[in-house]
């Protein structure tokens, strides 16, 4: 059995929570019945006091109070709401596709793209500059350059570029 | 002494309110905010005695109590269940600031005298000048025995002087046996008695 002490007994002495037999018991041990009523006396005052002059405590701007706490509440709301949306939407067969995706685009832009922009680099010909046929007596400042494509097939396209040439040679004239 | 509807007066019972925010419903938790926001204001104010850190204090309390209320039972009243919340916010923030703080012990003493007592009262049409500022002077002396109160002996005195709440009810509220509450309570009042000496003799 629970034995209360003397502090736990007092207390629910002056609160007038004892009855019965632990009044009694209690009252009975009391060395100076007296002084203790006095001070029980005292206690119940101070506790009037207490409830006299603390419970006047003015509350301003209650509404206020109110709309501050319910915004709060809709933002937080509306924060876990995104973060919801944001959570389910990653899940980890969703990370696993779209990293696979990612993985099969590189490859794709690669093969397509970063291979054939190697022969980009070079000219689709081969230039030659000839100069050896030009007369530098009639022709000196005569320049003759011939592109020809670098594909094999039937396509083959042969361009010559001359410039400064005075007159044909006589072995370039139209037959 | 308490300017809300009592719960039992009221047209919505607490509990189908609380059963309407577990669901998720912003406007019953409203309600609930509403009748009990200056009981739990009055309430943190008697322990922090700052008006400004009572009113962020409050809030914060409501906020977590909107944040866990899925987990009340409803084995108590949902005002004890609030208490709780109400200690834990307002006794962690004391500690926090008695840590913070350089030796006193809290710095309401500081704040009281910035704050006018008389302001802190609830004015009365039919009180003098006079009366009124013996009001605030004994109301500051109240506060500055209170505030010499550890922040447990704080809340156990003003749960059962103010709030009227017995004694399985503080318990619960602080999270401690009745038997502490009760002990509590006689180191509490036996330490205001010696600080309100010469109140008591004037009263």
């Amino acid at each position: 059995m629970y034995m209360k002490t003397f502090e736990e007994n007092f207390t629910a002495w002056v609160d007038g929570e004892l009855t019965g037999k632990e009044l009694v018991e209690f009252e009975a041990s009391l060395p100076d019945r007296a002084a203790a009523e006095a001070e029980k006396s005292e206690m119940q005052k101070l506790g009037v006091l207490l409830k006299q002059e603390l419970c006047a405590q003015p509350f301003a701007n209650e509404e206020f109070f109110s709309h501050q706490i319910s915004e709060q509440i809709a933002r937080d709301e509306t924060g876990q709401d995104r973060q919801g949306t944001r959570s389910t939407w990653w899940t980890v067969p969703r990370l696993a596709w779209c990293g696979a995706a990612a993985v099969a685009l590189f490859v794709l832009f690669s093969i397509t793209f970063v291979r054939d922009d190697a022969p980009e680099s070079q000219s689709p010909y081969l230039t030659q500059i000839l100069n050896a046929r030009v007369d530098p007596v009639e022709n000196p400042n005569a320049t003759v350059t011939m592109f020809e494509s670098q594909k094999n097939g039937d396509e083959r396209v042969t361009v010559l570029w001359t410039e400064g040439l005075k007159s044909l040679p006589s072995e370039y004239a139209a037959k | 002494m308490h300017t809300e509807t009592p719960p039992a007066q009221s047209e919505v019972s607490e509990i189908e309110l609380v059963k309407r925010c577990q669901r998720g419903d912003t406007e019953a938790f409203d309600e609930l905010v509403t009748r009990y926001r200056t009981r739990i204001f009055g309430m943190i104010y008697n322990m922090v005695h700052n008006e400004q850190d009572a009113w962020d204090l409050a809030q914060d309390s409501f906020l977590k109590a909107w944040k866990s209320i899925q987990r009340f039972r409803g084995k108590s009243s949902f005002y004890t269940w609030i208490y709780r919340i109400v200690m834990n916010v307002t006794i962690d923030h004391m500690r926090k600031k008695q840590i913070k703080g350089s030796g006193a012990e809290f710095d309401d003493q500081i704040q009281l005298k910035e704050i006018e007592p008389a302001a802190r009262t609830a004015p009365k049409a039919d009180e003098l000048p006079f009366e009124r500022m013996e009001r605030g002077e004994l109301r500051q002396k109240i506060d500055n025995a209170i505030a010499q109160l550890t922040p447990e002996h704080r809340a156990v005195i003003l749960m059962k002087e103010t709030e009227d709440m017995q004694y399985h009810e503080i318990a619960e509220a602080l999270g401690c046996s009745i038997g502490t509450v009760m002990s509590r309570l006689f180191y509490a009042r036996k330490r205001l008695q010696n600080l309100l000496k010469d109140v008591h003799e004037n009263v």
